[in-house]
């Protein structure tokens, strides 16, 4: 009996300093998208052993006193550049729209919440260095069924009214944003996988995408303690076309080798997707630690996992293809989409969207349009396939936008049919904006923000999410379940609205000017200056000179 | 010409006015007249003094010595009441040899817990002139102690430079060092580990802020309320440029940090510590663990001569402090672990706390005797003298800024004053002027609340951004209509 309590009593202890500290992950996950894409995924797992984040350890203070002030249970920023091609390569293991991304569930005590959204982006755009800022009422949403939040939080709380959800779709990504982003690392960039993230190359990439996501899980079975996650990842895609060379090695994507763990990480491993091994041959060096198999919804994985400890010399893990002229038909994921803008002239325009479905079973999703202002959307003239009435639609909300107030938010519960292709049409009309509500280079164009599908997907096939449980990659091992949620942002979009001509004043002054200036001078010159002959006579001699002096002074 | 010349004689009429009104610059009406009346140089405050002697007669020598030490001093009255030891109290301090003891005799007698009351008392078995300990209590021996206790009170409890310092528009040595006055601070405890991988180190951050620091900041939660925070900041490193200079202790070697090098420090940890995203000034307390290859470090002052301590420490004014813990060599043997000496590092950090929230250093003077601190908490008397130099220092800074604030409105007057800043300007001038009155009376307490509410309005009427609407172009707004 004794024995058995004091195993207990360990075991209980053991639980306890396990929690008691706060914890650091750091993990890549490689994965190649034939025929020459490769998709590199960074993430930095920070667990925090309290919710108050008044004494941190090593969880970014930063972070913590702004989520404290501002009482936000979940946040969710990305900053991206380029576009997922989801159809291509497949669904990566965090969507991103492009640009700046930010939703946030503010908790349940909060009421005043747009006023906390609003000190929270501005906040986060001093943090980030990003025009978080220009985050308002007018670009913001609050989807009703589209989004769910990732963490622990109770349920029978209404969270839909806490969430804020805004996209500004211009914003540039570079490096004032990925330094600020690395220091939020323990390790910063001096020590760990961080070494890696080389602005210089990983700016040069197809699509790159740098995310913050906070969020609650629990710290036990039943959920009555609460841990903080904080992950920060970093989503890169190479195209090795453009190398003309399939090989890779960490020398080649980030410049240099990893040097080794950060010290503080308490596991810090690479997962290599070698499934694509069997179509596209290639040889991994150096030998993975191990190699797994993973089943999981219907699909099969080979990872090649290395658990990296500390070396005195760099760790550069790379490819070397066999064959290299090999033709592969790709297969498309289950569910995949397009937008484009449809219209000519200045006065009408639609957004198509069309969603396909490859998979053999219909698959329920929910689409959600966020129109800004200046692009009203009219629900009477959303058409799905070209029928007003619909079948596949379950359900259905709309919000209407308010000019410089609010933006225009279309959401659609929809089941689609099976091996079907959906085309959700939505007219809109240009507007005239007022001549300071143009950004700088009106000319460029307008941006759309992406549409987000959410979907619950019955297959696992191309699908890399982690499940919402799991917090590290070793969580997609074997992780079948009934159905498999995900959140993508389509592609976005640009309009060209009604642009006046900028430049005519200044074309018209210069011209003023130049009439005037030609016309005046000559008038002015006319007017005020005569024509004088001039006395010429013989020199004078100096002491003619002096008796002139003394004459003036008669004078 | 009839037609034009009515066309023109309604211009005037409707026109002129029209245009005159709708441009018109949004102007709350301020209390100008208050504000030139200000005179910061006239505030002064009453405190309670009560002499406390065997006999009549010592007790009327001794107030009047007090009196006349303090009688050109202007930021300070003194109200001085005087009396006879009650028989009791007096046999008993007679009898009582610990002066602690005593000080909790003349407790059961008289009220020691008022603010901006102190009680000079005569005992005569004491072996100094004068005895200062934690609370509002002063012995001295007799009559002949009358300088020395006048010597005390001018230095270690009123001193009235520091509080003339604090009243005048310029800035004194005490107040470059001390943050600004405010309604709270956020205490930031951040330990600094540049080689995790090489040292473990056994550090409760949480523990030592909440347990030493918080216990410091309690006995001032009159004066500001506190957030205490810690952090841990890994692998920052920086490079002291030290040289190494073999000893002969443990070690058989110190590193040698010239003191301007120091400063640089503090640039490094400004980047990782993230003091910017307060909502509140930060005090800042660094604890910087070398690393057993750079350890230990001792710091070498501008007359290269080594500073002798027992903790290697710095402090930046208005910044916060720095700590450096040096990790001894048995530490630094077989798988490094080391437990910092708490009570020596949180000691030093307290007394650099102590300095930049105004306490200042008490210089010895003979005959008298100051009681060491024993525990962290300030001592009495010195909350009472904080209380008194903030409210100086609030009044004069919410009068600098109403001033500026006035002049600068008055000036140009194109500036929109909206009803916010007019009602938070307003409620400056009269708690101003009620935090005068306040300390004239002796009312520390109110005078110190009052005052800072009028600093606090003060400052958000400076600093709101409101003002700054129509600063930009400001006669384009008329002049447009041409």
């Amino acid at each position: 009996m004794w024995i058995r309590f004091r195993k207990i009593l360990l075991l209980v202890c053991i639980i306890i300093v396990y929690v008691a500290a706060d914890d650091f992950k750091e993990e890549i996950f490689i994965k190649p998208l034939p025929p020459t894409n490769l998709y590199v995924y960074f993430q930095f797992i920070t667990q925090n052993e309290e919710t108050s984040f008044e004494h941190s350890h090593l969880a970014p203070r930063s972070l913590g006193e702004i989520m404290s002030r501002y009482q936000v249970d979940e946040l969710h920023l990305t900053l991206t550049e380029g576009q997922w091609r989801h159809n291509k390569w497949g669904y990566p293991i965090l969507d991103a729209s492009s640009g700046a991304e930010l939703y946030a569930w503010f908790s349940p005590s909060v009421t005043d919440v747009d006023t906390h959204w609003r000190k929270l982006s501005a906040t986060l755009s001093g943090l980030f260095c990003a025009s978080l800022n220009f985050i308002d009422n007018f670009n913001t949403v609050t989807p009703q069924m589209a989004m769910w939040p990732m963490g622990a939080i109770k349920v029978n709380k209404n969270v839909t009214s806490q969430l804020r959800y805004a996209t500004l779709p211009r914003e540039i990504v570079c490096t004032e944003n990925l330094t600020p982003w690395k220091k939020l690392l323990p390790c910063e960039s001096s020590h760990g996988f961080a070494t890696l993230l080389n602005s210089r190359m990983i700016h040069n990439t197809n699509y790159h995408s740098i995310g913050v996501h906070v969020r609650k899980i629990c710290k036990v079975e039943d959920c009555s303690e609460i841990n903080l996650e904080i992950k920060q990842t970093v989503a890169l895609v190479y195209d090795l076309k453009i190398i003309n060379r399939l090989d890779w090695s960490f020398a080649k994507l980030f410049g240099q080798g990893l040097p080794g763990p950060c010290p503080l990480s308490s596991s810090s491993k690479i997962y290599v997707d070698v499934s694509s091994n069997d179509t596209f041959p290639f040889k991994l060096y150096p030998l993975p630690d191990s190699v797994i198999f993973s089943q999981r919804g219907g699909s099969d994985t080979t990872l090649a996992i290395y658990n990296i400890i500390p070396t005195s010399h760099m760790i550069n893990i790379g490819v070397e293809y066999g064959t290299k002229d090999k033709v592969l038909v790709t297969i498309p994921p289950p569910l995949t989409f397009n937008r484009y803008v449809l219209g000519y002239g200045k006065e009408f325009g639609g957004i198509v969207t069309e969603i396909k479905n490859n998979y053999w079973a219909p698959i329920d999703i929910v689409l959600l349009e966020n129109a800004p202002w200046w692009l009203p959307i009219q629900l009477s003239s959303l058409r799905i396939n070209g029928e007003a009435q619909s079948k596949l639609v379950k359900s259905l909300y709309y919000s209407p936008g308010r000019s410089r107030q609010k933006p225009y938010h279309l959401e659609i519960l929809m089941r689609l049919p099976s091996k079907s292709t959906t085309t959700i049409t939505i007219d809109f009309e240009f507007v005239f904006l007022k001549w300071q509500e143009y950004p700088p280079d009106a000319n460029h164009g307008f941006y759309i923000g992406s549409a987000l599908i959410s979907a619950n997907l019955p297959t696992a096939r191309n699908y890399t999410s982690l499940p919402v449980t799991g917090s590290t990659m070793d969580s997609i091992i074997n992780a079948s379940k009934p159905w498999y949620p995900a959140i993508f942002r389509t592609n976005g979009a640009m309009v060209s609205l009604p642009t006046p001509d900028f430049s005519m004043p200044y074309n018209v002054i210069c011209l003023a000017c130049t009439v005037v200036a030609l016309a005046f001078g000559p008038l002015h010159n006319i007017c005020t200056k005569e024509l004088v002959l001039k006395a010429v006579g013989s020199p004078i001699s100096l002491r003619q000179k002096i008796m002139n002096l003394f004459k003036k002074k008669q004078d | 010409m009839l037609a034009s010349a009515s066309f023109v004689g309604l211009l005037i009429v409707i026109g002129l006015p029209l245009w005159w009104k709708t441009t018109e610059v949004y102007r709350v009406s301020l209390p100008y007249d208050k504000i030139s009346a200000f005179n910061t140089q006239a505030h002064y405050i009453t405190t309670e003094l009560t002499v406390l002697a065997t006999d009549e007669k010592t007790a009327a020598d001794v107030a009047e010595l007090i009196e006349k030490a303090f009688k050109d001093c202007d930021v300070l009255k003194l109200k001085i009441t005087r009396g006879v030891l009650p028989e009791g109290l007096r046999r008993s301090l007679d009898s009582i040899a610990e002066e602690q003891e005593a000080v909790e005799e003349v407790g059961g007698a008289f009220d020691l817990t008022q603010h901006n009351k102190l009680y000079v008392v005569q005992r005569s078995p004491l072996f100094q002139d004068v005895w200062l300990g934690t609370e509002r209590v002063v012995f001295f021996r007799d009559a002949k102690a009358a300088d020395t206790l006048a010597k005390v009170l001018k230095q270690w409890i009123y001193e009235p430079s520091v509080l003339r310092g604090a009243r005048s528009e310029t800035a004194d040595s005490t107040r470059r060092v001390r943050f600004p006055p405010g309604q709270g601070y956020h205490v930031v405890l951040s330990v600094v580990h540049p080689k995790p991988q090489d040292l473990k180190v056994e550090f409760n951050a949480r523990d030592a802020i909440e347990d030493y620091i918080g216990s410091f900041v309690d006995e001032l939660d009159v004066l500001h309320n506190f957030t205490l925070k810690s952090q841990w900041l890994y692998l920052l490193n920086f490079d002291f440029q030290a040289t190494e200079v073999k000893d002969d202790s443990e070690w058989t070697r110190h590193w040698a940090v010239r003191e301007e090098r120091l400063h640089l420090l503090l640039t490094a940890l400004e980047g990782r510590a993230a003091t910017h995203v307060s909502d509140l000034p930060t005090l800042n307390l660094a604890f910087y663990i070398l690393p057993c290859a750079h350890a230990p470090l001792v710091i070498y002052d501008s007359d290269n001569k080594k500073v002798s301590s027992p903790v290697q420490a710095f402090m930046s004014p208005k910044w916060g402090g720095v700590v450096f813990g040096n990790p001894a060599p048995s530490d630094c043997g077989h798988a490094p672990t080391w437990t910092p000496p708490i009570t020596l590092l949180m000691g030093t950090f307290i007394a650099q706390l102590r300095e930049l929230l105004g306490i200042t250093d008490k210089a010895s003077i003979s005959g008298a005797h100051l009681e060491q601190l024993r525990s962290v908490s300030p001592r009495r008397w010195e909350v009472d003298s904080l209380l008194r130099l903030r409210t100086l220092e609030q009044l004069s800074a919410a009068h600098h800024d109403l001033r500026s604030l006035a002049q600068l409105l008055g000036e140009i007057s194109n500036i929109v004053i909206n009803d916010e800043v007019g009602a938070s300007i307003n409620s400056a001038v009269t708690s101003s002027v009620g935090a005068g009155e306040a300390a004239a009376r002796g009312e520390l307490l109110r005078a110190y609340r009052t005052s800072l509410d009028a600093y606090l309005a003060a400052e958000s009427a400076f600093m709101e951004p409101s003002l700054l609407a129509l600063l930009y172009f400001p006669d384009d707004q008329k002049l447009v209509y041409f």
